[in-house]
């Protein structure tokens, strides 16, 4: 078209040109707009998730086919036969229908009548009542006669009704019987079919293929922009945690958890075995489903694993690696990079245990958190928290021993070496190295810590002696028998005695370790393995202290430190003798023989006189620093204060008591909330090879401690001076993911756990574990470790069953035993188990702390009464009775060699192995074998609680795995029969229900429950010594515990028959 | 060559350096007078006004960033999306200068040849609103839209966290269009970078219509009929203004510290700085004696240097300019305007000269009243 331009400013064609490039190029960005909006990362993954799930399903799906394919023929064969049966019942069928219709048609027309007669009744009756009103009633008149005979013809008509009713009723159900067959023969095939059904649904609503051309169309639009607000088949999963809140620092909000939405898969058992992110939780039992105690949907995923619970990509939700390998494979893999700005980065699968704390911080020893729990002992166990204050995990005791009376226990020389480099003396010691580390191990820098070192050592030996002693023979007795004893009664339960350690490399390069020069524990730390950590490992004694000493210490530990936590075994002279020179064998030459500088003011001096001058300019300026320095000079004062500078600056009373700093603060960071310090306030120094994380710096800071002073120009008194504990990388891991833990968190009170636990009961769970209970029991089983090294000085044949020579678990101590007994046990114990060498030790606690630790027993069973009545046995009474005759007439049923025993020695077949009070089993000391011996059963009355003991009868190996105690066989017979003897055919014929528990009708009946009470009736009025520790005493002293020892068998000459227990 | 490059670039883009070479360049790319037209002319710089001064100026600086984006440490800087506008910044006012420039000089060149500017037209001569004013804006519209959404999806918005005041970013930035703002923070007290400043800047370009008398140079391009005002906006403009926006996002660093541009942001990076106060150099190093404490009239009395100086500088130095240097101006201009010009004139010459105080002499405030919150 010829257009006239001529008054345009612009050529229009060329404007038209490029409106169409503009509009284009604007079309095009809105659909890449689109496109970008829509293609979320989590779709992808759904799809993926769909997509194996139909695999799933199908898998399913096939299986259960020819599972069901089988039974189908049959049934819809049983069908069909049904069918056919009915069909031959056709003439009956008809007959019946036809009775029915006629009995229905006259009972219509007869219903019809009665409904009428009613009526002219009610008429009738009208008329009379309104006679007897105008008083001319008259029992004759029309009237009356009338309604008389309406009234009885109602009542006809009424039960001719019922008789139809009552017959169609019959027809009805007649045809119905006849029916019955085939419509269950159909119900029993649809329920079979119904789960194939089901499956076959889930499949068509997954799989493209199977649906129908509109619901194929359906499916694909429903997740197109904009309609997807309908009901996409992709979209956001997510829940949200009321009780968890995230801090926006002016307010707090819920955690939205929306991690579901890639990882689909979570919850499906189905999907254990899938890749990431489809994976199933690997602990189902106990997080993510709905039956567990951490339901998904109360809990959400962030709350433990943290991260941005808000993010729907993989970047967004800040999943971090906990490598710097990792990290390299999801740069390539998803691009990821570190979102900086969100202050609670997801805890890596290594540390994903340090979320339990933020709510298990009262009792944070847990099933299933072990890293955690090993991360919490190690901490206390190396007193972390003595140094480093931590509000939920507070420092106790003293991790170190008491250092007021060091002069007893050795000499200056050694006290220096020791700690100039505790681990040439001890490879495993808890003392962590505080010199020649990576920050001090320059010329200068050792010359300067040994005088340190020296001052130190002379603070300790300040106005004291050490008091060498020359009669040693008095304290020493016989090493072997000292080995035997330290072995078996019970020193192992909290100490080892290991000489061999292995070098260690860490398995990763990511931190740069300070390695120790002596050596390492063999095999892997955990949380049982430090059970007979608890005391030192007792190598080089020899070199260490003196047989006075030792001998002291062992018979009484709290006469030389107070508040150790060394029990009292309550060794004889003898024994004490024997152990002392057992432990003095072990001697360290290489450490005796170390040099030391000459351990003399004068050769310290100029290095005294520096340090002293450093500290002094810190805290004055120079001339009062100068005038400070001289008096302190004049008056022989350096080496004084050279020590308490050092002494405060090392902090070594956080760990020991000391005179003089009762109250010194302790000297590191705290660390209460440092899971959530931010991480620019992590000094990295020049240390950019490491991870930039917290866990990171955690994991060098502990590997090697000083590091970050590196590169650094620090005046002596200003050096990082955390010592180093030479731990390895497992341990490093655990104590991180410990440290992780403390967060500062907002949660509500409906997820903490542990709210309803008194304090009592919570101090008392501390006390169990401070005191190390679990190195030699077993409580819900955890520990019991001491039986490791009873079975290795057992015969060959006992070491089988040799935690029956242990102390025993204690599990459902809390419901097993009266609680004034245990108190009054606990602080005087027993003998209650003569079988064994092993001593319940005497552990001097306050009645504050034994009722913790009662206290915490009772709320393992949630058994909350302190006080019960006792349990009274009428002797005259029927069940006591019928108690009695079960325990004494029948023998009991041997499972092993499938042989009735009788009953041994007359009377009570519980005595074969038990004592009764003073009685051994057997009633003869010289016949009976103490490898059987068990508990004095007329303890049990003032010991034990009669439910437990019911419970216990049932089945002992509930309570205890390991027990070789039998279940009393209860014989199945009524109740009437307890009175009557049974004949040998009845014995016979009840054998197989007795105690053989494969047989299925072990203990059944209805009276079990009478029978067991009956039971325990008898063993409580049993009434004899309670306290049988003497006459046990007695026997061993005399006998030995030869039971014990390989060597010897002439225990099994009398009594053969026990040989193959 | 390049690390000799880098480190050459590292060095000059010091503010100290590259302040003060913009500040010497500037008369010579902008001359305000006929000597600083005559260096201009003599020293090509009239070249750069050109379109081929123009190709060269965009290829050096695409140069630079090529290098930038290669550098590990530069690039980092470059690409974050909170510092991609900048980079469109420097490209569009390079652009816009340059093509005024241009343009203004080709007119001046018409009219000193008595022709009329270029945009001259005919007031008979009229252009239609519909099309020829809004079909352009619709497709300059429809282009924009487009690009700000690829824009958006191409690089995400660089949201963070709600603040917390426990844990603040090291460097902490305005948003870029505040840096500038934030870089006079360095110099001045609060109170004059963050309010009198903006105040100012406001209020006075919205005073330059009511200030102006000069008639020429109205609806064209041209740079000599208003060379001294183009040269003090442009100063104020791409000196006080664009390029404390650029030092500030490109070359701020962890604790506000000057990086170069291939630099790496070290965090434990210190650097010397003693700032001291006018009052302590007249006290204590001229008069040998401690600065008077204590008192309203000691306070009065130990910043009296201060107080004369900017008194001096606000007040007396108009007066005498008026009657020596600026007579001309004073008479033209008349009492009113002539005053607000001076003070807001001065006000933004108090920028680079406290600013070169602060490097040279170390300079931290000129009058110092810690007591009252008050400083200059």
């Amino acid at each position: 078209m010829d257009y006239n331009n001529d008054e345009r400013y612009w050529n229009i064609s060329l404007l038209n040109k490029w409106f169409l490039i503009a509009s284009l190029l604007w079309t095009v960005s809105m659909i890449w707009m689109f496109i970008d909006d829509n293609d979320d990362e989590f779709k992808y993954y759904q799809k993926q998730y769909y997509s194996i799930l139909k695999d799933k399903t199908e898998e399913k799906y096939n299986s259960l086919y020819v599972e069901v394919k089988d039974i189908k023929e049959t049934l819809e064969l049983e069908l069909e036969n049904k069918i056919t049966k009915m069909q031959g019942q056709e003439e009956l069928l008809t007959l019946l229908d036809d009775s029915l219709i006629t009995k229905k048609n006259n009972f219509a027309q007869l219903s019809i009548d009665f409904k009428a007669k009613i009526v002219e009744v009610d008429v009738a009756k009208y008329l009379v009542e309104k006679e007897k009103a105008e008083h001319s009633y008259n029992e004759e008149s029309i009237t009356s006669q009338n309604f008389k005979k309406l009234s009885l013809e109602s009542k006809i008509l009424k039960k001719q009704k019922e008789d139809f009713e009552i017959s169609i009723a019959y027809f009805e159900s007649k045809i119905e019987n006849l029916g019955q067959d085939v419509k269950n023969a159909q119900s029993n095939r649809d329920t079979e079919l119904a789960r194939l059904d089901l499956l076959e649904n889930q499949l068509d609503k997954l799989d493209r293929n199977r649906m129908t051309m509109s619901n194929k169309v359906a499916d694909i639009v429903r997740d197109l922009p904009i309609v997807d607000f309908l009901d996409p088949r992709l979209k956001i999963q997510q829940t949200v945690v009321h009780d968890v809140k995230y801090d926006v620092n002016f307010a707090t909000v819920p955690t939205v958890d929306r991690c579901v939405s890639c990882h689909m898969g979570i919850e499906d058992p189905l999907f254990s075995n899938v890749e990431q992110p489809y994976t199933s939780h690997p602990n189902l039992d106990l997080i993510g489903s709905s039956s567990s105690p951490h339901p998904f949907n109360e809990f959400g995923c962030a709350s433990c694993h943290s991260g941005r619970s808000r993010g729907t990509s993989f970047t967004s939700t800040v999943h971090m690696p906990s490598t710097h390998a990792q990290q390299e494979e999801w740069e390539e893999e998803y691009d990821w990079e570190k979102m900086h700005h969100w202050l609670q980065p997801m805890l890596p699968a290594e540390y994903s245990q340090a979320g339990c704390f933020k709510c298990h911080t009262k009792q944070p020893f847990l099933e299933g958190a072990e890293k955690l729990q090993l991360g919490i002992s190690l901490i206390q166990q190396n007193g972390c928290n003595a140094c480093h204050h931590i509000e939920s995990i507070p420092n106790e005791y003293d991790v170190g021993p008491d250092l007021t009376k060091v002069n007893q226990k050795f000499d200056k020389d050694w006290a220096f070496k020791w700690i100039k480099n505790p681990q040439s003396f001890r490879y495993d010691t808890k003392m962590p190295h505080f010199f020649n580390q990576d920050n001090n191990s320059s010329p200068e820098m050792v010359d300067r810590n040994n005088a340190e070192i020296f001052a130190i050592t002379e603070y300790l030996y300040k106005d004291k002696e050490y008091e060498t002693i020359d009669n040693e023979d008095e304290f020493l007795g016989n090493l072997e028998n000292g080995q035997k004893l330290f072995n078996a009664i019970g020193c192992m339960g909290c100490h080892n005695i290991n000489e061999e350690y292995v070098e260690y490399s860490p398995e990763t390069d990511e931190y740069d370790f300070y390695l120790s020069d002596h050596g390492y524990e063999e095999g892997e730390t955990s949380n049982y393995n430090l059970l007979d950590q608890q005391g030192p490992n007792l190598i080089g004694l020899g070199s260490k202290v003196s047989a006075e000493w030792l001998y002291n210490w062992i018979k009484n530990p709290k006469n030389y430190w107070e508040k150790t936590r060394m029990p009292n075994l309550r060794l004889s002279d003898n024994e004490a003798r024997d152990i002392t020179a057992y432990l003095l064998s072990f001697k360290n030459e290489d450490f005796e023989n170390q040099q030391t500088p000459n351990l003399t003011s004068q050769s310290f001096d100029k290095d005294l006189d520096e340090i002293a001058l450093g500290w002094l300019n810190k805290s004055f300026n120079y001339v009062e620093a100068q005038e400070a320095f001289n008096s302190m000079k004049d008056e022989n004062k350096i080496i004084d204060y050279v020590a308490d500078k050092s002494i405060r600056y090392y902090g070594c009373y956080s760990c020991h008591n000391m005179d003089g700093y009762e109250d010194a603060k302790p000297i590191g960071a705290e660390l209460t909330l440092v899971g959530s310090k931010p991480l620019d306030k992590f000094d990295f120094g020049h240390i950019h090879d490491i991870q930039h994380t917290n866990f990171g710096w955690m994991n060098q800071k502990l590997a090697n401690p000083r590091i970050f002073d590196r590169s650094k120009i620090v005046v002596p008194e200003d050096k990082s001076r955390m010592p180093n504990f030479y731990f390895t990388q497992q341990e490093i891991e655990a104590i991180t993911t410990a440290l992780l833990g403390l967060t500062d968190t907002k949660l509500e009170s409906s997820k903490i756990a542990d709210l309803d636990k008194s304090a009592q009961v919570l101090s008392g769970y501390k006390l169990i574990r401070k005191n190390n209970c679990y190195g030699c029991h077993q409580i819900d089983g955890e520990g019991g470790k001491i039986a490791d090294s009873i079975k290795d000085i057992l015969p060959e044949a006992l070491q089988m069953e040799h935690r029956n020579y242990a102390p025993p678990s204690l599990y459902s101590e809390g419901s097993k035993v009266q609680p004034e007994w245990l108190f009054s046990y606990l602080q005087l114990p027993y003998t209650i188990r003569p079988n064994l060498q092993v001593r319940m030790p005497s552990f001097n606690l306050s009645d504050e702390e034994w009722n913790s630790i009662i206290a915490a027993f009772q709320d393992m069973e949630d058994n909350e009464l302190s006080f019960e009545s006792d349990h009274i046995v009428n002797k005259n009474g029927t069940k006591y009775k019928h108690g009695f005759e079960l325990v004494s007439d029948y023998g009991y049923y041997d499972p092993e060699t499938d042989e009735i025993i009788d009953a041994f020695n007359e009377g009570s077949r519980c005595y074969v192995c038990h004592f009764e009070g003073n009685v051994p089993p057997g009633k003869d000391f010289d016949i009976t074998n103490p490898i059987v011996w068990a508990p004095n059963l007329a303890l049990s009355q003032e010991r034990l609680r009669p439910e437990w003991v019911k419970e216990w009868l049932r089945n002992p190996q509930h309570y205890m795995d390991y027990t070789k105690m039998v279940a009393p066989a209860l014989y199945n017979k009524c109740p009437e029969c307890f009175d009557s003897k049974l004949s040998d055919l009845e014995y016979d014929l009840l054998r197989d229900i007795s105690d053989n528990k494969e047989n299925p009708k072990w203990r059944t009946g209805e009276d079990i429950d009478y029978r067991l009470e009956a039971i325990t009736d008898w063993i409580f009025s049993i009434e004899n010594d309670a306290d049988i520790s003497n006459t046990i005493k007695e026997y061993f002293d005399k006998n030995g515990y030869k039971h014990f020892e390989e060597e010897e068998e002439d225990w099994g000459d009398d009594d053969e028959e026990y040989e193959d227990w | 060559m390049i690390d000799l490059f880098k480190e050459f670039v590292n060095i000059a883009s010091e503010p100290i350096i590259s302040f003060t070479a913009l500040t010497i360049l500037f008369p010579l790319l902008f001359p305000p007078s006929d000597w600083f037209e005559k260096v201009h002319y003599k020293l090509g710089f009239n070249y750069i006004w050109t379109n081929k001064g123009g190709i060269a100026m965009f290829i050096l600086t695409t140069i630079f960033f090529i290098l930038g984006f290669t550098d590990p440490y530069f690039s980092i800087i470059l690409t974050k999306p909170d510092n991609v506008p900048i980079i469109l910044m420097i490209y569009s006012m390079l652009f816009v200068i340059w093509y005024a420039m241009k343009k203004a000089y080709i007119n001046d060149s018409r009219i000193s040849n008595g022709k009329k500017p270029m945009e001259y037209n005919d007031p008979e001569d009229k252009v239609l609103v519909w099309p020829d004013l809004v079909y352009i804006e619709f497709i300059a519209l429809l282009i924009f839209t487009a690009f700000l959404i690829v824009w958006s999806i191409v690089l995400a918005a660089p949201l963070e966290e709600p603040a917390n005041a426990a844990a603040t970013p090291n460097p902490s930035k305005a948003p870029w269009y505040f840096l500038g703002l934030q870089e006079m923070l360095v110099y001045f007290d609060p109170w004059i970078a963050g309010i009198l400043f903006p105040i100012f800047i406001i209020i006075g370009t919205s005073a330059i219509p009511y200030m102006d008398i000069n008639k020429k140079g109205d609806g064209y391009y041209s740079f000599r009929e208003r060379r001294v005002g183009i040269f003090i906006f442009m100063y104020g403009w791409v000196a006080l203004w664009l390029y404390l926006i650029v030092i500030g996002t490109f070359f701020r660093g962890p604790n506000w510290n000057f990086y170069g541009p291939f630099e790496w942001w070290d965090p434990h990076k210190l650097v010397f700085l003693n700032n001291v106060n006018l009052s302590e150099y007249i006290w204590v190093f001229m008069l040998g004696q401690q600065t008077p404490e204590g008192s309203t009239m000691n306070i009065l009395l130990r910043e009296a240097p201060g107080f004369i100086l900017v008194f001096g500088y606000l007040f007396v130095l108009p007066i005498l300019l008026s009657k020596t240097w600026l007579k001309n101006m004073f008479l033209a201009y008349g009492p009113v305007r002539y005053a607000f010009l001076c003070t807001f004139g001065l006000t933004m010459l108090s920028l680079p000269i406290k600013m070169f105080l602060r490097w040279t002499i170390n300079l931290k405030y000129i009058v110092y009243i810690p007591e009252w919150f008050f400083n200059i």
